[in-house]
């Protein structure tokens, strides 16, 4: 038995002996390669996932001094989420994937740092106006661009035929189609879940937008509520349609219930690959409206926080100069359906091909020239989720746009208010 | 043992026998639950620097004037009234039956609990298509056209049927392992005083079924007052059309991860706790005052 003990303590000290050699061996061969790692949290899933990850090994690949890290949060609203509680916990990895409008109140709770020192405007001025102004928040870049995407107009090419109608360039065509189609049961459009977007746009075609300089608005004024007056007219009369529970107007348009939806560019991937056996659509620019043309830009940027080190700020700078550029954004649109964030990519050989190939990614590019995105300030997911609710009871209980805008104008001071606390 | 004087050595072993599960509760539960407390009087906060630079009920005000929020609580209140009696009701009626039949009872046991084992995201699928107001099952049954999930004044009623659907499975099982608890002879004594099966089912049966009733009905007030996933799920990430199924619990989400305003989701939250706590205590009161007159002496 005593054997036995002296034998095990022996095995013992040779095996922790030997496990010391080994970690010293492998830490010193780590040292070598040692390379500065930068964690990235998105919200990225299915095959946007694996696009990415793809991108991100490709960078990986071509580096010596960084390591990118890559991890999928679920979708972009659980990035948030967990944006919100690893601040906290002060467990925020170096860059994350976010809607731009947050900025602000990253900038407030001093968790971001802006890009500006480690990438220069040069670096920038390729990228479209729309992108380049919506990064800008207190005269500092604190987000960069990544996927991005433009709201067009999805027709039916079947019922357009067969109904002798063509595609709209105005909003005026839109509302004659309507009022033709509605004896036979078809709405001319569908919208998502509701239609701030498209007013948005309209409102700001009007030259009154809905989203201007913070709560500094006047939504009260005629010009705003007669574009408001546009969609909301097409609903009441049974021309229009929102979505609802069923998320999306694709829903709808895929029945054949609608001829036009205006949705974003960034569901082409998904409609594709739900289309209906035996349906043909196609994309266009959504109309104009007082002889303007405008479309919103929507999607979600990367901000850089505070508690990245000096040698990961430079890291994660590089890792998302090498996103944006030429090469790396043209891919990640062709495969993801996203826009390319730079003004050249449309003189792009290869792009061109890609158009010339895909004919329903060319609404978004030609869109992107007359882009735009609302100035992100302190308040605005409040100011967003009241705006909502106002389309909401214009929506549901037909209230009208008069009567909801003054009621939201009331709440703006009591709202601006709240954001000094 | 069990009697032994409680020294120091005992007290502190019994301590660390504690330790584990209290370190858990005071880490995951009490210490959010005081944490939260106090940011609900944060008047001036930077949630992520944790600055607080003033303290005071404002936020406590601004929901007493917030019509969001009375929308809130008014629709958590019919959500609850409206699911708890019938989720009761429900349960024991179908517990009754099954208890009745001995053959494939089993299968239906299975078939009735197997909403509660299944996500919440796929059940509101499926209502989400019963609901429909073009081709759901239901308006096809009706032979009606009504927009359930679109239409304020249908959505909430919708909400309800959903969750008492979900909530009849695990209540069942409840009340079918109180109805086996219920000594046969108690039958055999009322039958032989000349009890019809009624009798026999308001004097015997409900007074037995006494304490699981009201494991149930507290069980439901207090996850009814915290609905939330359900209407998420159903209503595809709104608060139902134009806030007809904003709950307190909703409210609270979208005030804390939607509009960042961290103390007055904080402030609802106690308000939802002190609801909770009320309504409990009220449905506590309720059954031990009139438990004699309903149920008899025994409860």
């Amino acid at each position: 038995m005593k054997h036995l003990r002296q034998f095990l303590f022996a095995s013992l000290l040779a095996f922790l002996a030997l496990a010391t050699l080994s970690a010293c061996s492998s830490q010193q061969a780590g040292s070598s390669t040692k390379r500065v790692t930068i964690t990235f949290w998105h919200g990225m899933t299915d095959s946007r996932k694996t696009e990415l990850n793809h991108l991100i090994r490709t960078f990986n690949n071509s580096q010596t001094t960084y390591k990118v890290i890559g991890s999928s949060q679920g979708n972009i609203v659980n990035v948030q989420q967990k944006i919100t509680a690893a601040a906290k916990s002060k467990t925020l990895p170096t860059i994350a994937q976010t809607v731009y409008t947050n900025v602000p109140d990253y900038v407030r709770g001093d968790i971001i740092t802006p890009f500006d020192p480690y990438i220069k405007k040069n670096d920038l001025s390729d990228l479209h106006t729309a992108f380049r102004q919506s990064i800008n928040y207190q005269g500092k870049a604190y987000s960069m661009p990544f996927s991005r995407s433009a709201r067009i107009l999805f027709y039916n090419k079947t019922l357009l035929k067969k109904e002798g109608l063509k595609v709209p360039t105005t909003w005026a065509d839109i509302q004659k189609d309507g009022l033709q189609l509605k004896s036979k049961g078809i709405t001319a459009m569908a919208f998502d879940q509701n239609f701030v977007t498209e007013a948005d746009g309209l409102t700001r075609q009007a030259g009154s937008p809905l989203f201007g300089n913070g709560f500094d608005v006047n939504l009260t004024n005629k010009k705003s509520l007669a574009a408001i007056h546009v969609i909301w007219d097409m609903l009441q009369n049974g021309t229009a349609t929102t979505a609802g529970t069923d998320g999306y107007g694709s829903v709808a348009f895929f029945k054949g219930k609608t001829l036009f939806y205006s949705g974003s560019s960034a569901g082409i991937s998904t409609m594709q690959a739900s289309t209906p056996k035996g349906m043909r659509w196609g994309t266009a620019t959504l109309p104009s409206y007082q002889g303007q043309k405008v479309s919103s830009n929507s999607g979600n940027d990367i901000v850089m926080f505070k508690s990245a080190s000096k040698a990961q700020r430079k890291g994660a700078a590089a890792f998302v100069k090498f996103l944006m550029s030429q090469k790396q954004t043209i891919k990640w649109a062709e495969k993801t359906g996203y826009v390319p964030l730079t003004k050249s990519a449309k003189s792009n050989a290869g792009y061109q091909q890609f158009l010339a190939k895909n004919p329903t990614a060319k609404a978004a590019e030609n869109s992107l020239s007359f882009g735009f995105q609302d100035k992100p300030f302190l308040g605005y997911n409040q100011y967003l989720v009241a705006v909502g609710k106002s389309f909401d009871e214009m929506t549901a209980n037909h209230v009208t746009p008069e009567k909801a805008m003054t009621q939201l104008q009331k709440q703006l001071p009591k709202m601006a208010k709240e954001q000094q606390k | 043992m069990i009697n032994a004087k409680p020294t120091l050595k005992s007290t502190l072993k019994a301590l660390l026998y504690l330790a584990p599960l209290l370190i858990v509760t005071i880490t995951f539960t009490i210490w959010p639950l005081i944490s939260s407390f106090l940011m609900s009087f944060y008047t001036k906060y930077n949630y992520f620097t944790n600055q607080v630079k003033a303290m005071g009920g404002a936020n406590f005000a601004y929901l007493w004037q917030n019509p969001d929020f009375h929308l809130a609580v008014r629709n958590t209140l019919v959500f609850v009234i409206g699911v708890v009696p019938l989720t009761v009701i429900l349960s024991l009626g179908i517990a009754l039956l099954l208890n009745q039949i001995n053959w494939l009872s089993s299968f239906f046991r299975t078939i009735y609990f197997l909403p509660f084992v299944t996500s919440t995201v796929a059940i509101s699928l499926v209502w989400n298509w019963i609901f429909h107001q073009d081709n759901g099952l239901l308006n096809a049954l009706l032979g009606g056209s009504v927009d359930w999930l679109n239409d304020p004044h249908y959505s909430l009623t919708a909400l309800i049927i959903v969750c008492v659907w979900r909530g009849l499975g695990f209540n069942i099982v409840l009340f079918l392992a109180g109805l086996n608890n219920i000594d046969n002879h108690y039958y055999q004594a009322a039958k032989l005083d000349g009890a019809s099966a009624w009798q026999q089912f308001t004097n015997v049966t409900l007074p037995m079924l006494a304490p699981i009733t009201v494991l149930i009905t507290v069980n439901e007030i207090i996850s009814s007052f915290k609905v939330f996933d359900q209407i998420y799920a159903l209503f595809h990430g709104q608060a139902g059309p134009a806030n007809a199924d904003l709950t307190m619990m909703y409210y609270l989400y979208q005030k804390f991860y939607v509009e960042g305003q961290y103390p007055v989701a904080a402030a609802s939250g106690v308000v939802l706790f002190i609801f909770i706590v009320i309504i409990t205590g009220l449905a506590f009161w309720y059954f031990q005052r009139h438990s004699i007159k309903i149920w008899g002496r025994r409860s």
